[in-house]
């Protein structure tokens, strides 16, 4: 029982502990020494009486000495007594508040800029100084203008700083304006298109000209017809083919999905058919080998050694051969990389040269060109008043644009 | 997108990372199709064919650097700004809000090209190497009719019209034209200008068509940028003038739709300075101070300048322009003293602008027109019809073209041939190079005979002088042709001499037994024909040589020869041909 109350005790109080165990201790031995106390029982009143604790009293006389010896109850003191207001460095609380606040954190701090620690820009310091000078320049057209208002025109000099400036322009590493290919913008006919040309001339372009309008009759006439886009389905019966298979399926009483299994059969049939041709023939050439004997083994194995020596010796051979042969080959090599240096050159002149006539291939349709402008024959008045001129300039220009590059070549422009 | 940020699965390199396909180009950009072209043409940035098609074939290809160089243009934002107030505008017409739209359509945000012309062209020089197409455009522009259907305002029509006007006076006044060819489809053009060859191409006057297989929308874009490019060209070429440039002209030529004229006249009104301003100032000082109005009596005053003698007003404008190359001159002095009266059929428009170029006087069939047909100074009357009605003997009736091919031999050349009614020599192309192409055509090289004459003549023929007033061209042809003749047995002397001088060159050279490289010679020697009368055995020499270094080459030499030879074999063959058949059609007529 004392165990079992010990136990829920706190542990803290050391002391007291050691004061419980002894007194059931002393009990016992008290009980030893009457020796009749054992025999009692030990459930009634008085034994129960003698297990009850005096434990808070001992405890409150315990803290009254301690609290005498101290110098009295502390919660028992006025507060006057235990606190003092201090005077000595009497800061506002505002301001205290500001101080903590105006503290800033270590990460923080850390992310502030540092005046002694130069900017790394991620773009190009290039750009910044090209933009202060085209601001120099802006501010200087701008002043033109105003002069040029005060002229009375509106517009003004784009190129009028040209000598002050074309070191910038020629620093600028981006060259804006590139040729797209090497054909004139405005390409001039040839004489024979004049409008009263020579008749040698005339003819010769109007062979072109044939030559062209032919080039296309050949090329429908000649190429593959497209795929039309529909078939009817009353049309595929008139097929040949389509009729005969209808024809088969009517007959065989099967569809065309057994037909094509049946062939397959057929195929194996036959390739089975030559495998057993093929194991014949197999089991006639074993038949047919004869023994190796040791005679023919023995020769055998001379022979190989004796075309291993000669290989090595003609390999030596060929070996000092081709040291001998040293600045041949190295002249050799030098013609091969020669030839190669040429082949490149006239690949790159003769691409220039196709650059020349064709434009770069940029969309989906390629250029075509178009019809040269030149009088029939019967046309040719020597009139300039009854010339009967081409009046499709803006397709010339289109087709121009078109051929240089600049545009996409397209088909079927106009919806209508 | 940022140059250091690549997102996972796009390729570091090669064509894959450099190009883009137009699709991907719109995306990245943000704009639709119409935009992206309108910014493309603008900003000069073109498709560009990749070794490695990634996408495939049918695709359009832009590099990626072009694309960020797109989206770093100012003029992107400006567009999308303008399409968010058209929105605005298409809203407030939506809620029939008409008074709002219209207002909103007045305050309307623009955009100038002016940045973009200044950074694709940083030199003048620039944009006048780029100024061939820009000026066919704006030449073709001008003579479209206005169309709704297009797009086609009326005032760009008239905005091109003045804009190719101000180029040709400025190119009649500074005589910078150099070459003139009629084609069947137009009048091509090269000037000089700062040693640039600038070529283009105007339209025949007849009535220009639309057609179904031309994107005017693209046309109309490129137009845009190539008004303002040509408007500050025009500028600049025009204060270098000391001539002030949106130029103001005499309202009632313009109405006669003689722009050119009074260009050339305002042009010669200004550049004569001060003493003009002056007058204007004395004679109209109550209101001088009203600028307008100052301006207005300018332009009148300059029509009543003196109209009969503009030629005396150029040469005092010409005096105080200094620098002008050999050719200037020669085509200043062309037409110098001769005075040109169009009829109504001929191309006016374009006389008007290369006559003046080459120094000639011109008038016109019309109102507004500096003297009249009766007027007794006039020496050539141009004129396309069959016959004339009344002819004044003091002048020669020509067809128009003569003066192209004057003005492209540079020689004033015999009228005969011009005369009303008859069929004209071919004109000939003045772009082509005879040398070159190993044919010359007879009449060329009838004119290459006048144009030696015409050089050898210093001093004008004794007997022919200016008083014989009834046929001066005639004589003077005679004269000519006498002078040409000479000229000619000189040159084939000189032939000959130097067909012997080669000749002995060549036995010293096979002594030597050098003459493989020589050896393309021989038959040259062989075929001059004055060779053999004066050298009998020439021939058979000339033979020994060329068989001999042919025998002494190695295989490879002597395949390279024989196939030079073929070469010229075949370029002599054509030339043979297109003889043969001139001859046949001469046979044939």
């Amino acid at each position: 029982q004392a165990h079992t109350f010990r136990s829920s005790l706190p542990l803290l109080n050391q002391p007291r502990r050691r004061r419980r165990e002894t007194q059931p201790e002393r009990e016992r031995e008290r009980d030893s020494q009457m020796g009749n106390r054992s025999k009692t029982s030990r459930k009634g009143k008085k034994a129960w009486r003698a297990n009850i604790s005096t434990e808070d009293i001992e405890d409150f006389f315990e803290k009254s000495t301690k609290d005498a010896l101290s110098g009295g109850n502390l919660s028992a003191a006025p507060s006057e007594d235990l606190f003092h207001v201090d005077k000595s460095h009497d800061i506002p609380v505002k301001r205290k508040i500001e101080k903590h606040r105006e503290k800033a954190l270590r990460c923080d701090s850390v992310l502030k800029k540092n005046p002694f620690v130069q900017v790394v820009s991620s773009s190009k310091p290039k750009s910044k100084i090209s933009k202060k000078k085209t601001n120099v320049v802006e501010s200087k057209t701008f002043k033109q203008a105003q002069k040029n208002v005060d002229d009375g025109s509106v517009m003004t000099d784009l190129w009028g700083d040209d000598d002050n400036n074309n070191g910038e322009h020629e620093k600028n590493p981006r060259k804006i304006w590139k040729m797209t290919s090497s054909i004139p913008a405005v390409e001039v006919d040839p004489a024979g298109c004049s409008y009263n040309p020579t008749a040698e001339s005339h003819e010769d372009m109007l062979a072109e000209a044939v030559a062209q309008e032919m080039q296309k009759v050949y090329k429908n006439e000649l190429g593959p017809e497209p795929v039309p886009l529909t078939i009817d389905g009353n049309n595929n019966i008139e097929d040949e083919a389509g009729l005969l298979s209808v024809c088969n399926r009517i007959i065989n009483g099967k569809s065309a999905y057994f037909l094509g299994v049946d062939n397959g059969s057929e195929g194996e049939e036959e390739a089975d058919a030559e495998k057993e041709s093929s194991e014949a023939g197999n089991n006639k050439n074993a038949r047919t080998t004869k023994r190796v004997t040791r005679v023919v083994l023995n020769k055998r194995s001379r022979q190989k050694a004796l075309r291993k020596m000669e290989t090595k010796e003609k390999l030596k051979e060929k070996l000092s051969k081709e040291i001998d042969s040293l600045p041949k080959i190295l002249k050799e090599i030098a013609k091969d990389d020669k030839e190669k240096q040429n082949k490149l050159i006239r690949r790159k002149i003769a691409k220039e040269e196709v650059l020349k006539i064709r434009p770069p291939r940029l969309g989906k349709h390629k250029f075509e060109a178009p019809p040269v402008q030149v009088l029939l024959t019967e046309e040719m008045t020597g009139s300039l008043r009854k010339l009967k001129a081409c009046c499709t300039l803006a397709r010339d220009r289109f087709k121009s644009l078109e051929k240089r590059g600049i545009l996409v070549p397209s088909k079927n422009i106009r919806r209508n | 997108m940022p140059k250091h940020y690549r997102p996972a699965g796009k390729k570091k390199e090669g064509n894959a990372a450099r190009y883009m396909t137009r699709s991907q180009a719109l995306k990245s950009l943000q704009v639709n199709l119409n935009l992206f072209r309108r910014l493309c043409i603008v900003k000069g940035i073109f498709p560009r064919e990749p070794k490695k098609k990634v996408k495939g074939n049918h695709h359009t290809y832009y590099h990626v650097k072009d694309i960020s160089f797109l989206q770093h243009e100012p003029l992107l934002e400006k567009f999308r700004e303008i399409k968010t107030y058209q929105k605005k505008v298409q809203k407030a017409k939506a809620k029939k809000n008409e008074e709002l739209a219209r207002l909103l359509l007045t305050r309307q945000p623009t955009y100038k090209l002016d940045r973009l012309i200044r950074e694709r062209y940083p030199t003048f020089i620039d944009a006048l190497r780029d100024l061939d197409d820009c000026l066919t455009m704006v030449h073709l522009f001008a003579v479209l009719p206005a169309s709704d259907r297009e797009n086609l305002e009326v005032k760009r029509v008239h905005n091109c019209r003045r804009l190719s006007h101000e180029w040709q006076a400025y190119i009649s006044r500074t005589h910078a034209l150099r070459k003139v060819f009629v084609s069947v489809k137009g009048i091509y053009y090269q000037a000089e200008l700062e040693g640039q060859k600038i070529t283009w191409l105007t339209p025949h006057a007849i009535q220009q068509v639309f057609t179904n297989d031309v994107d005017f929308g693209v046309l109309l874009t490129f137009l845009e940028f190539y008004e303002t490019l040509l408007a500050f060209t025009n500028f600049k070429l025009y204060h270098s003038l000391n001539v002030k440039y949106p130029p103001i002209l005499d309202s009632r030529l313009e109405a006669l739709a003689a722009d050119l004229y009074a260009l050339s006249r305002y042009i010669d009104a200004s550049s004569r300075g001060m003493t003009v301003e002056a007058k204007v100032d004395a004679s109209s000082s109550s209101q001088s101070n009203d600028r307008a109005e100052s301006e207005l009596r300018l332009a009148q005053l300059q029509h009543q300048l003196p109209s009969s003698e503009p030629g005396a007003l150029m040469h005092l404008v010409a005096d105080k322009e200094v620098e002008e190359d050999e050719e200037t001159r020669a085509c200043k002095s062309l037409f110098k003293d001769l005075k040109f009266f169009l009829s109504r059929e001929v191309p006016r428009e374009s006389l008007l602008f290369v006559l003046p170029a080459f120094g000639g006087t011109v008038s016109w069939e019309g109102e507004g027109a500096p003297f009249k047909e009766d007027d007794e100074s006039i020496t050539h009357h141009i004129i396309d019809k069959p016959s004339a009605g009344h002819m004044y003997l003091s002048r020669e009736y020509v067809q128009p073209q003569w003066i192209y091919d004057c003005v492209n031999a540079r020689v004033i050349l015999p009228t005969e041939k011009y005369l009303v009614g008859r069929i004209p020599p071919p004109h000939l192309s003045p772009f082509v190079d005879n040398e070159a192409e190993g044919y010359v055509p007879d009449y060329a090289e009838t004119i290459k005979r006048l144009q030696a004459a015409a050089r050898n003549d210093v001093l004008p023929l004794p007997g022919v002088g200016k008083e014989d007033l009834e046929d001066p061209q005639n004589l003077l042809y005679a004269g000519v042709m006498s002078r040409a003749e000479e000229a000619e047995a000189a040159k084939t002397k000189k032939k000959m001499a130097e067909l012997e001088k080669q000749y002995h060159e060549e036995l010293k050279k096979e002594v030597t037994g050098s003459a493989v490289d020589d050896v393309a010679a021989a038959p040259v020697v062989e075929g001059g024909d004055g060779e053999e009368s004066s050298v009998p055995d020439a021939a058979q020499i000339a033979q020994d040589t060329a068989d001999m270094p042919t025998l002494m080459m190695s295989r490879k030499k002597r395949k390279l020869y024989d196939a030079m030879k073929i070469g010229q074999k075949k370029k002599s063959e054509s030339v043979e041909r297109i003889k043969q058949r001139k001859k046949n059609l001469k046979a044939d007529q």
